[in-house]
């Protein structure tokens, strides 16, 4: 040890009393811990972002591009166009789910959360520093394979501005959701459960690969109680100009679930429960 | 007639401090405690004796149920009270996704340290605390004493008023406890507070100025190592916390 540093951030703390400090001034502590997040899914994309754009993409290549051809339109839409939508919603929404519950899980269990708990940052700053790992995953998945499917199955956009809200309530429903499981969780396997038990099925029957009006009754009714349903067809709406339900109906059911799972996140962040004995 | 001038605000004051964790552990009950700003004041107790839960406390990392706590006369949960603290936990909790330098930076980022000053500031303590060349290993791969290193110099990365070391030498071997002593000793005479708790009673008496003896939530006694023997009228310090703790 070779040098001794005694400053003390009191003159600083006068200094900042005696000018308003400025936006990103205020929020630095959000910002870093937002920089933390996204260096976290960059620094290991081979698995956050590569792995799931391959096994998405093979499903577009298995499902639509190899059967598409013996399966007929559906709703006039080319069957492997149709998939597209429905799967980069899932791989989105996965992304979003996991990469934010296992990296939440991962600062209680490791305990280095504490570092961010006792510093001067206020809970929805922690809250939504902890969340935009998930969000930049997503985008990076969603963006890669719609780089790909589109040129390679010719699926369009027809409405570019739907699309784009249904992708932010995709985001902050599926970001606090995992949230609030990695703080639940008491184990890897509780937040890996929630995704392999809840989120995955209710994506494969929320009519990723198929038209719920296809569904006889009533099957056609149970599907539509699912609220990944609402999620795959405004996604789907937003590319392809149409869905089994009325565009804002899913995308009122999605920004709901999103609202729910956002106060609820906000709840424990704002009194600590489960984060602080 | 001149300005009536008051006193500095002590470093930290508890009164009344009651946490009860859910199971029904009653951890610490109407505790109080004051430490003046610039002491360097030891917390001695049993596990379970309520030190780690008084920290977790002042450090906003439990639920408290009940009781005033104030860092330099500010609120403990206020934005301003937690600029001015600094800890150092006694289990290594580390990113474990960061290297070295990462792991300082961005503390002082949680901080409201500028990225630039952050990372001078890294470069100093990494410096102080013979990590330089170890920057960018991440924490798994460190040593258990680099990673003890790399606790202090994140505890000390946003230069804290108040400094709080939990068992900071627990595991370490001779040197670096000697090391470590070194710079705490010179942290203090810069005018920092520490508040240290250990289980060893002659790293509480070669550093300290002040002792406090806790045991079940309550405080036992306070005083210098002297006036503790004096009180205790024992020959050592470890007389002292033995008939302390038996009584």
């Amino acid at each position: 040890m070779t040098r001794l540093e005694a400053r003390h951030p009191g003159d600083e703390l006068a200094g900042a009393r005696s000018s308003a400090p400025g936006l990103v001034e205020r929020r630095r502590g959000l910002l870093a811990l937002a920089s933390r997040e996204t260096h976290r899914v960059l620094k290991l994309w081979t698995q956050t972002i590569l792995a799931p754009v391959i096994s998405s993409l093979l499903f577009i290549v298995v499902f639509g591009l190899s059967l598409g051809e013996r399966i007929k339109d559906i709703d006039g839409v080319p069957y492997d166009q149709f998939i597209v939508p429905g799967l980069i919603a899932m791989a989105m929404a996965q992304a979003a789910y996991s990469n934010n519950a296992s990296s939440t899980f991962q600062a209680r269990f490791d305990r280095y959360i504490h570092d961010v708990l006792a510093a001067p940052m206020r809970a929805w700053e922690v809250n939504l520093g902890l969340s935009v790992g998930g969000a930049v995953r997503a985008l990076a998945i969603g963006i890669a394979l719609g780089a790909v499917a589109v040129p390679v199955t010719g699926v369009p956009v027809r409405e570019p501005f739907a699309l784009a809200a249904a992708v932010i309530a995709l985001l902050v429903a599926f970001c606090a959701l995992g949230v609030v499981v990695g703080i639940y969780a008491e184990s890897f396997d509780h937040h890996m459960a929630v995704n392999n038990v809840a989120i995955l099925p209710l994506a494969f029957l929320g009519g990723v690969f198929y038209s719920v009006d296809l569904l006889p009754s009533p099957w056609e009714e149970i599907s539509q109680l699912n609220p990944v349903f609402y999620l795959v067809q405004a996604v789907r709406y937003g590319f392809l100009g149409t869905a089994d339900v009325s565009y804002a109906l899913a995308l009122g059911v999605t920004a709901g679930c999103g609202v729910v799972f956002v106060a609820w996140s906000a709840w424990l962040f704002a009194t600590g429960r489960r984060l602080k004995p | 007639m001149g300005a009536v001038v008051s006193p500095p605000p002590p470093a930290l004051a508890l009164h009344g401090l009651t946490k009860r964790y859910d199971g029904g552990l009653l951890a610490l009950d109407g505790f109080d405690l004051e430490i003046p700003d610039g002491a360097f004041f030891g917390l001695l107790g049993p596990n379970g004796a309520g030190k780690t839960t008084l920290i977790s406390a002042v450090c906003n990392l439990i639920r408290v149920t009940g009781g005033d706590l104030r860092v330099f006369g500010l609120p403990h949960d206020s934005l301003e009270a937690r600029r001015l603290v600094g800890l150092a936990e006694q289990d290594v909790n580390l990113d474990r996704f960061l290297d070295v330098r990462e792991t300082l930076v961005y503390h002082g980022g949680y901080y409201g340290m500028t990225r630039r000053r952050a990372q001078a500031r890294a470069n100093e303590m990494m410096d102080v605390f013979d990590l330089r060349g170890k920057a960018g290993v991440r924490a798994p791969q460190l040593s258990g004493g680099m990673r003890r290193r790399l606790l202090l110099a994140r505890a000390l990365m946003h230069e804290p008023r108040l400094v709080i070391l939990d068992e900071p030498t627990a595991g370490v071997d001779i040197e670096l406890r000697t090391e470590l002593w070194t710079y705490i000793r010179r942290l203090h005479e810069g005018g920092t507070t520490i508040l240290l708790t250990t289980h060893y009673l002659e790293e509480a008496e070669a550093l300290c100025e002040e002792i406090a003896l806790i045991r079940d939530g309550r405080l036992l006694a306070r005083d210098s190592a002297d006036g503790l023997r004096a009180a205790y009228d024992a020959e050592t310090l470890q007389d002292v916390y033995l008939r302390a703790m038996a009584g």
